[in-house]
């Protein structure tokens, strides 16, 4: 409650906060913004390539199969490696002046969410392109997006403070989310998964949160909103989590950077 | 706005006391702390020692001691950047520090664009920023380099930035540590000046300065420091008299 209060006195801290990490990102490329199209475009060519001409997936609409998934995991995919140094990227000021150092992590999150909303376009245009179009199943997308925040967002919570502490998460999470990459069901069906390891995989949040993208937007169906929202409230708890353990962490972090 | 002082306290200080590890040879990774573990070798550095510290409304109170005495760590205490090992700090009002000047300054960007920048971590939202800006770049007399990217500007310039934005944030205490040092005379005698405008209008401020003058000049409390321990606290005169006996 504290904390709320807080981000509401420093909201305009806050703002340019995020605003300074969504301008940053392409500041100095040619290109700028585009990117966010660019880089999501060229990365669903080569899947959609390798996969149903070399390795023959025999999923109808491959393309479209993987566009849903591919460019909501790279939303979560950039907010978690980008989570370990978003405390040490700013020690400048952490060292110098007294704000929620929480607004650290909130702007690595949103600005990352921005950018993944402006990839949606994409995933908008596939759809029209491709024949599928948009069903009344679209409605349940922002409860989707939120679930997928608040987990981000837990997640950077506790990689960005553990970091500062060890320094060696940050070089491991890359490879751990090249793993997690391959445990989630993006580049192919959940129920492709052995039935014995369907149990382990369901505690993965992940696995839920794509696949929901999935059957939203390329099966066109309702998720199980009973089964959202228990995953919703489990993804509350982890972001309390979270904040607890970033809030033991963040009193030394002007003494450990 | 109540002037003088009152007897309202607004810092608290009880039994404060903050210890640094420092480490021989730090290590930082993993791998580090596996394979050196001995090489964690650290002394326990005690800064300050059972502090215990009242500071009332409309109170302005001079830190003074030889460096390393503890009086930034003091001022870190209490804006919150670090937190004590023990012991317990209440402030009661909206508090502004001063210890470094320009914290989140970018380069890149225009004198104007930073103070928004600046002003924001000091906790203002934007109409509050824009109802202050014209102040903000008058007491700078940066004029018309307002907008020119502060990458170009001098370190004097920089800091007369810096200072214009802090000392307009509007807070109810302030903490000011040693930056006076930078400007030259005609800009530190109107900071002072400034400083001692914000006193008559019953702000609370806790001042680190070398400098004996602008402590006789500005406070009428002084605290002498040493070794992290409270030495003498009281009048200003008679604290600077004995801590510049001592220092001979």
């Amino acid at each position: 409650m504290k904390l709320l209060h807080e981000l509401y006195v420093y909201r305009e801290f806050l703002k340019t906060s995020i605003r300074k990490e969504f301008r940053g990102k392409y500041k100095k490329s040619f290109l700028g913004v585009l990117w966010s199209f660019i880089n999501p475009l060229l990365q669903l060519l080569v899947y959609a390539l390798v996969f149903p001409f070399i390795m023959r997936v025999q999923v109808e609409n491959y393309t479209m199969f993987l566009v849903v998934a591919l460019i909501p995991w790279n939303f979560f995919n950039a907010t978690v490696c980008q989570s370990t140094s978003t405390i040490i990227a700013s020690s400048g000021i952490i060292k110098k002046v007294y704000f929620p150092r929480a607004i650290l992590p909130i702007s690595n999150v949103t600005s990352n969410f921005l950018n993944f909303l402006i990839s949606c376009i994409i995933i908008v245009v596939a759809l029209f392109v491709s024949g599928i179009g948009i069903g009344p199943s679209i409605i349940y997308l922002p409860l989707i997006m939120l679930l997928q925040y608040v987990f981000s967002l837990a997640i950077s919570f506790i990689l960005s403070s553990i970091t500062v502490y060890i320094r060696d998460l940050e070089y491991f999470v890359s490879v751990l989310m090249m793993l997690w990459f391959y445990l989630t069901p993006v580049l192919y069906e959940i129920n492709m998964i052995p039935p014995k390891f369907q149990a382990l995989f369901n505690l993965n949040p992940m696995v839920h949160i794509i696949t929901a993208y999935r059957q939203i937007l390329y099966y066109q169906q309702a998720p199980n909103l009973l089964y959202i929202l228990g995953i919703l409230i489990a993804c509350f708890v982890l972001l309390i989590v979270g904040n607890f353990i970033f809030h033991r962490c963040e009193k030394k972090f002007a003494e450990e950077l | 706005m109540k002037k003088g002082k009152s007897e309202e306290v607004v810092i608290k200080v009880s039994d404060v006391s903050k210890n640094f590890n420092v480490y021989y040879d730090k290590a930082n990774t993993l791998k580090e702390r596996v394979i050196f573990f001995h090489r964690n070798k650290m002394e326990v550095r005690k800064v300050l020692k059972h502090i215990n510290l009242e500071i009332k409304k409309g109170e302005t109170v001079a830190l003074i001691g030889v460096n390393g005495s503890g009086k930034s760590t003091l001022l870190k205490l209490l804006t919150k950047i670090i937190y004590p090992n023990g012991g317990n700090i209440e402030i009661n009002g909206k508090l502004t520090s001063l210890l470094e000047l320009g914290a989140g300054f970018h380069p890149d960007f225009s004198g104007r664009e930073n103070i928004y920048f600046n002003a924001s971590i000091f906790g203002l939202n934007k109409a509050e920023i824009d109802r202050r800006i014209d102040d903000i770049i008058a007491f700078s007399e940066l004029g018309e380099y307002i907008d020119n990217p502060i990458r170009t500007y001098s370190s004097g310039m920089y800091m007369r930035l810096a200072f214009a934005v802090a000392i307009n944030v509007d807070a109810d205490i302030l903490l000011i540590d040693e930056v006076l040092a930078v400007g030259d005379q005609h800009f530190q005698e109107k900071c002072l000046n400034k400083m001692k405008e914000l006193k008559s209008e019953g702000k609370t401020m806790v001042f680190v300065s070398h400098s004996m003058d602008a402590v006789k000049f500005l406070c009428d409390r002084a605290i002498w420091l040493y070794q992290g321990e409270i030495r003498k606290d009281g009048k200003t005169e008679k604290v600077i008299e004995e801590y510049l006996e001592e220092c001979a």
